[in-house]
């Protein structure tokens, strides 16, 4: 067996290792509001997971990878093949062991920020500090700060608004229903317009900004109503269940959205590195873009789906006892706060991490009074494994890529 | 596992409050009983009911402790922490005043409570006990609020604190009566300060059930 071929098989052992993982943890981020509010039950929530990952990350999952993920490494060190499909190896590596840690830690950290720490080791041990791009580098400095700041303020305020619109009055199921369109209908317009812009078929689509805006807007407005018609016909029925009915119904699409985008964006940081190395093994060269076969895409979106299957359950079911304070409204906040600020901050161009946006919308839903009781200690010890996720895996990775450069 | 969403969240505090008036309310219907076994010549369960609600007591006593040590520095709460804890320990004096009331009682168990004065030992107890009520009804009702931040549920709120005050003082005015009676009636001084320290034990339940109700209001207020 030629050592390409051996790096091939690593390759796929580590990259299903690190897609399983990605579906082990990251359901929690998706489903858990929803879950928490009852507003799916746990099966529900591991079917709808599992099969919106593998959808998500086998047909609006990146066809295109860089083989740099996020540029954060110049293309010069991609001079020497070998040299880049074990340093992608080690990179997978890294990410997967720097990610089982804070799995055991039970620490939520960026599947997308250990990939690019591992890169950066990569980069360092191959080519020396010149090799990074550092304004990359700042973009993901910005990204712990930015993405859970806008993600609590638009938690805080949608909290704000809902209460204010409808919970506050004195028909609060009437309310809810009458505004039930601008609230579905804000949901959509940030769904269409994450996927026109955040994911690669809006890159292949093309909509132009006012374009997709103008899609959008329509969108929105024709689901928004279209929703509200079908609420007239079915929660309507039934005032004594208050405005918390009207949004368990609205959260239910938010968190599908979550899943899919969830599926899309992550399956690259298992599948990436490995489509380089399968590109190589196969061609016999590189360049700084490889193409991924849908059949990896399937492969990562799958191993995904086992994470979610076989590790989702106890976590979904502690989650649902545990988290009894989220009701509807609530969730709903949560997961329109880190949905949007997915959007607005891969438009600035920022790799966030849908993870990072979610624990700012909690915050932001607990400043407004909507949660009984949030563990703010816990927040420094999540931020401080968010900033510790570079270095470390970048640590990682020097000493993988070195141990491995001996044999391969 | 790492779940971000697992380890932000604390049991509410405001579902503990409700665990904890759970206990205050069943010991709430045990001293009752007890009072009227103390009275009546043919009940003999006394000590038996005062264990009952020393045992509600202690269990309550183990929901307020578990409330307290769980809210470290740095909780979110739509509350603010030192409101709660006065707030708790109110409805926890509540429990207090009522064994106090029965271990007084246990201390000089003959003559016992003077026959002309049972039935305004009963309505003192009685309206004392309404008081407690009220505030089990409004801490559900302040749940309700805090859920949905409706202004219709605060303006029940805020109805049903100002009952408890009028409950307080229809208590207040049963305590009056019962110590004017014992006042008057030429007893021994002993039996006037058994009785008059009793009458102002069994009216303390109502106006700890009056401050838990205040502290409520701040915890209500915008």
């Amino acid at each position: 067996m030629s050592p390409e071929s051996i790096i091939l098989v690593l390759g796929y052992a580590v990259g299903l290792y690190m897609a399983w993982n990605i579906g082990a943890n990251d359901l929690a981020n998706s489903m858990a509001s929803a879950v928490g509010a009852k507003a799916i039950t746990v099966r529900q929530a591991m079917v709808i997971a599992a099969v919106l990952n593998v959808v998500g990350a086998a047909f609006i999952g990146s066809h295109v990878t860089d083989t740099i993920r996020h540029g954060i490494v110049s293309p010069e060190v991609l001079a020497d093949p070998r040299d880049t499909i074990v340093g992608a190896l080690s990179a997978l590596l890294s990410a997967a062991l720097w990610v089982s840690f804070a799995t055991w830690r039970s620490l939520p950290v960026s599947t997308t920020h250990s990939i690019v720490g591992a890169m950066i080791g990569f980069g360092v041990t191959s080519s020396g500090f010149a090799a990074i791009q550092w304004n990359v580098m700042g973009g993901v400095v910005l990204s712990w700060v930015i993405s859970p700041l806008f993600a609590l303020v638009i938690g805080l305020g949608m909290f704000k608004l809902i209460v204010w619109l409808v919970m506050a009055r004195s028909k609060p199921h009437e309310r809810a229903l009458h505004y039930s369109p601008l609230f579905i209908g804000l949901a959509v317009f940030i769904v269409v317009m994450s996927f026109l812009y955040k994911t690669p078929l809006g890159k292949t689509l093309q909509v132009a900004t006012p374009l997709a805006t103008i899609l959008s807007i329509l969108a929105a407005a024709m689901v928004g109503y279209a929703g509200k018609w079908a609420l007239d016909r079915t929660v309507r029925r039934h005032p004594e269940k208050g405005a918390e009915a009207v949004f368990r119904f609205i959260q239910v699409g938010t968190a599908c959205y979550v899943a899919l985008a969830q599926g899309a964006n992550d399956v690259a940081n298992a599948i990436g590195p490995l489509a380089v190395i399968y590109f190589f093994v196969t061609y016999g060269e590189i360049g700084s873009k490889v193409p991924v076969p849908i059949f990896l895409l399937l492969f990562g979106g799958v191993g995904i789906a086992a994470g979610i299957v076989m590790a989702g359950r106890r976590v979904m079911e502690t989650l649902g006892e545990r988290v009894t304070t989220l009701t509807n409204t609530r969730g709903f906040s949560v997961e329109f706060a880190a949905a949007t600020t997915v959007l607005i901050a891969s438009k600035l161009g920022l790799p966030v991490s849908t993870t990072h946006s979610a624990v700012g919308g909690i915050i932001g839903v607990g400043l407004a009074g909507g949660i009984d009781a949030v563990n703010l200690s816990v927040v420094f010890r999540i931020i401080l494994y968010w900033v510790l996720t570079v270095p470390a895996a970048a640590l990682t990775c020097v000493a993988v890529y070195t141990t491995l450069r001996l044999f391969l | 596992m790492r779940f971000p969403f697992f380890n932000l969240f604390k049991p509410s505090p405001l579902e503990g409050l409700i665990e904890h008036m759970d206990k205050v309310k069943e010991c709430g219907a045990a001293f009752q009983e007890a009072i009227e076994c103390h009275i009546s010549n043919e009940c003999h369960r006394f000590a038996e009911l005062k264990q009952v609600v020393d045992d509600l007591e202690h269990q309550a006593d183990a929901i307020k402790r578990r409330i307290r040590g769980h809210l470290p520095k740095g909780t979110l709460m739509p509350v603010d922490k030192f409101q709660l804890f006065r707030y708790l320990g109110e409805q926890d004096n509540v429990l207090d005043s009522v064994q106090d009331t029965l271990d007084w009682l246990s201390f000089r168990k003959e003559p016992g409570v003077p026959e002309e004065i049972h039935k305004d030992i009963l309505l003192l107890v009685e309206a004392s006990l309404d008081a407690v009520d009220a505030m089990g009804v409004m801490l559900a009702e302040a749940r309700h609020y805090f859920r949905t931040y409706s202004e219709g549920q605060r303006a029940k709120v805020k109805d049903l604190i100002r009952s408890i005050r009028q409950k307080e003082h229809e208590a207040d005015l049963a305590e009056d009566l019962v110590k004017e009676k014992v006042f008057n009636m030429g007893l021994d001084g002993v039996t006037v300060f058994h009785m008059v320290r009793l009458a102002e034990i069994i009216g303390s339940i109502a106006d700890h059930a009056e401050n838990a109700g205040d502290m409520m209001r701040a915890m209500i207020s915008k």
